[in-house]
């Protein structure tokens, strides 16, 4: 009954006309954005946060919720039509949908990425409104030790088992939690790090680090190396029906990659690519079709497409119900709600449960409305893929002149855009993946909080995050997300000098 | 700026002073944070994990991280070339001219927003970052700015009451 009932009212919530309406231009504003090259979901939710600012909590999880998911929606037509992964877990769908767009079956692969979507995020809510509950009782038998252990391991997952190089992924990470050491000591009210400038004692806002590093790094990155032989936009062809037999193909491989993109999403250590890489290997030895994977197979985009969606609905139970954000993404969305004096975790569900389930349920109305706009529109925003590279790009900077700006309206602000901006761009020189610098800024503050009250409470004494078992099975784990990836990679190394 | 100009070994010798470099400034920043942490004061009489333990493991760790970084490229671990993207060419050169043009847009709309006000900045941004990118209509460009950055100042203003900053426009609206 429990999860039902709160279902019931949070739909009570989402359903009134207002909220409807928020609901509708936030999949909009989403999929618009999401769909321009270049930009993420990530960063989609960052330039879109200042929109939501003068709602009330309510309406304006309800609008984020959207733009979360149309985000997704977005980036996966550009990633069929362009191959430009918005993300990194996209990069599976630009491979085999752009070869299926370039054989005329573009349509299809448009159709199949839709409604898998629609499919997987469907499911992975349900999966989410029954979870979230039991996670909760869970998460309330959690102390300061548990919690500082789990942010060690979504630390080490993020930064040592995606990208190519250990290093590079703890660089960026470190260079996160720096910039999140800046502000007032929330423990003594100590000034840290603010070189004396007042407008830094709050901190820097993690939405200008991820509009500085994804934004203004990546436009930089650009522009140092402006590519003149351009790939074309391939023209949607075909029909947006599919066939009987691309139905009965894509089908299995939709429930398939939303058995793996939910709980690898909902786990504290999260992450979508995983999920994503592991749907498409699986559809290609169980294809009876192998040799048409890398040539555009349907089931190639179905798994992964349905794998992503399911695991971004994943990601939100560890951020609902810890308070854990396991991507950038969903670290700005700690971040809004940090802005409205929201906590997530625990209480959350207690205290607010009107917007938790009011939010939960706009989700399962946006994925609609998303089917809704995506296969009958999508000629639309195809014709935003054709936007002039320079106009594309200076519309970003404009846009992200303007998020940052609103925040504070405070010219500090921008300062502080640019330097990390030109962090980003050598970041993005040198390879260092940026995602688990956004991650470290918003779970940094909270990993020294829980470390700290936990030292608080054993005395000073360090052994308490290895004497409590729970603590401890955690830390192990997340030594070892570590440890593994450097010494596969250095046998292989070995392999190869042979 | 043509590509393969230089012979293989040379490239790689450049990308290795390059990433030495890189490592070079990490160690950098973690001196940079131990050295800060100094600087927060802390009550005598404080006695428990005080403000600057978790500063202190940030700074040594970048310091550690740096040298990790520094110990691969020496034992030949690069990485090669950045990931393929749509429209950046990895194996390209840096373009500082297009970079300079960007970066002095950004400035101008920084020293002009409270200025000028939120509307002039944005259509200068847009117009100076299209010309960068190699946009050569400055006039077609500066009205669609304009009307862009009327659009987005209109729509937060009225649509979202966010205020922004009306500037030299004040009293049109």
């Amino acid at each position: 009954m429990g999860a039902l009932g709160d279902l019931a009212r949070g739909f009570e919530v989402a359903l009134t006309p207002e909220n409807l309406l928020w609901a509708f231009v936030g999949v909009l504003l989403g999929t618009v954005v999401g769909v321009l090259p270049g930009i993420g979901p990530a960063l989609t939710v960052a330039l879109l946060l200042p929109v939501t600012f003068s709602l009330d909590p309510v309406s304006a999880f309800i609008m984020f919720a959207g733009i979360y998911y149309g985000g997704m929606y977005g980036g996966s037509t550009t990633s069929i039509l362009l191959n430009t992964p918005g993300e990194s877990a996209s990069i599976i769908t630009a491979i085999e949908g752009n070869r299926m767009a370039r054989k005329g079956r573009g349509a299809a692969a448009l159709a199949t990425a839709a409604i898998g979507s629609f499919v997987a995020g469907t499911i992975a809510t349900i999966g989410l409104t029954f979870l979230s509950p039991v996670m909760v009782d869970v998460a309330l038998e959690f102390g300061p030790a548990e919690y500082f252990a789990l942010i060690v391991l979504a630390f080490s997952t993020i930064s040592a088992v995606l990208g190519r190089s250990v290093v590079r992924g703890l660089i960026s990470l470190f260079l996160g939690l720096a910039i999140g050491l800046v502000g007032i000591d929330t423990l003594t009210g100590q000034s840290r790090f603010t070189f004396g400038i007042p407008q830094l004692l709050n901190g820097i806002d993690v939405v200008t680090v991820a509009v500085g590093l994804f934004a203004v790094g990546e436009t930089f990155w650009v522009a140092s190396r402006l590519r003149h032989d351009r790939d074309q936009v391939v023209p949607v062809r075909g029909s947006i029906w599919m066939t009987r037999e691309e139905w009965r193909r894509s089908w299995k491989a939709w429930l398939r990659g939303t058995a793996l993109g939910f709980p690898i999403g909902a786990l504290p250590a999260g992450g979508a690519e995983i999920p994503t890489f592991l749907s498409y290997t699986i559809e290609k030895q169980l294809s009876q079709h192998p040799e048409e994977f890398g040539n555009g197979a349907i089931e190639g985009v179905a798994g992964p497409e349905a794998a992503n969606n399911a695991s971004a609905a994943g990601v939100l139970v560890p951020l609902l119900t810890l308070g854990l954000p396991t991507s950038a993404t969903a670290a700005i969305m700690l971040a809004a709600f940090q802005r409205y004096g929201l906590q997530p975790g625990p209480l959350l569900f207690e205290r607010n449960s009107e917007l938790v389930w009011g939010l939960i349920a706009s989700l399962y109305i946006g994925n609609v409305m998303l089917l809704v706009l995506n296969l009958p529109l999508v000629g639309l925003w195809v014709r935003l893929l054709a936007i002039p590279r320079p106009y594309l790009y200076a519309g970003i900077l404009v846009l992200a002149g303007l998020g940052t700006y609103s925040l504070n309206r405070s010219t500090v602000d921008l300062v502080v855009l640019y330097i990390i901006g030109a962090v980003g761009f050598l970041m993005r020189r040198f390879d260092i993946p940026v995602a688990p610098a956004v991650v470290g800024v918003v779970l940094g503050p909270m990993a020294e909080d829980h470390f700290r009250r936990a030292l608080q409470i054993s005395r000073g004494d360090y052994s308490v995050f290895v004497t409590r078992p729970i603590s401890l099975a955690i830390l192990i784990v997340a030594a070892l997300a570590i440890v593994v990836p450097v010494l596969i990679r250095r046998s292989r190394g070995r392999g190869d000098s042979r | 700026m043509e590509r393969g100009d230089q012979p293989d070994s040379s490239r790689s010798r450049t990308e290795i002073v390059a990433e030495l470099a890189l490592a070079l400034g990490v160690v950098a920043i973690g001196a940079l944070v131990l050295w800060q942490t100094n600087e927060i004061r802390v009550a005598p009489t404080y006695s428990r994990i005080g403000p600057r333990v978790v500063p202190t493991i940030v700074g040594a760790g970048l310091i550690l991280l740096g040298l990790w970084l520094a110990a691969d490229v020496l034992t030949g671990h690069l990485t090669g070339p950045s990931e393929e993207s749509e429209d950046a060419d990895p194996t390209l050169p840096t373009d500082w001219r297009t970079v300079g043009l960007l970066a002095a847009s950004l400035v101008v709309y920084l020293l002009l927003i409270e200025r000028a006000g939120f509307v002039i900045a944005s259509a200068l941004l847009f117009t100076g970052a299209a010309f960068a990118m190699g946009s050569r209509h400055p006039i077609r460009d500066a009205l669609l700015g304009l009307a862009v950055a009327v659009v987005l100042y209109i729509g937060f203003t009225e649509g979202l009451d966010l205020r922004l900053p009306a500037g030299w426009l004040e009293g049109i609206s």
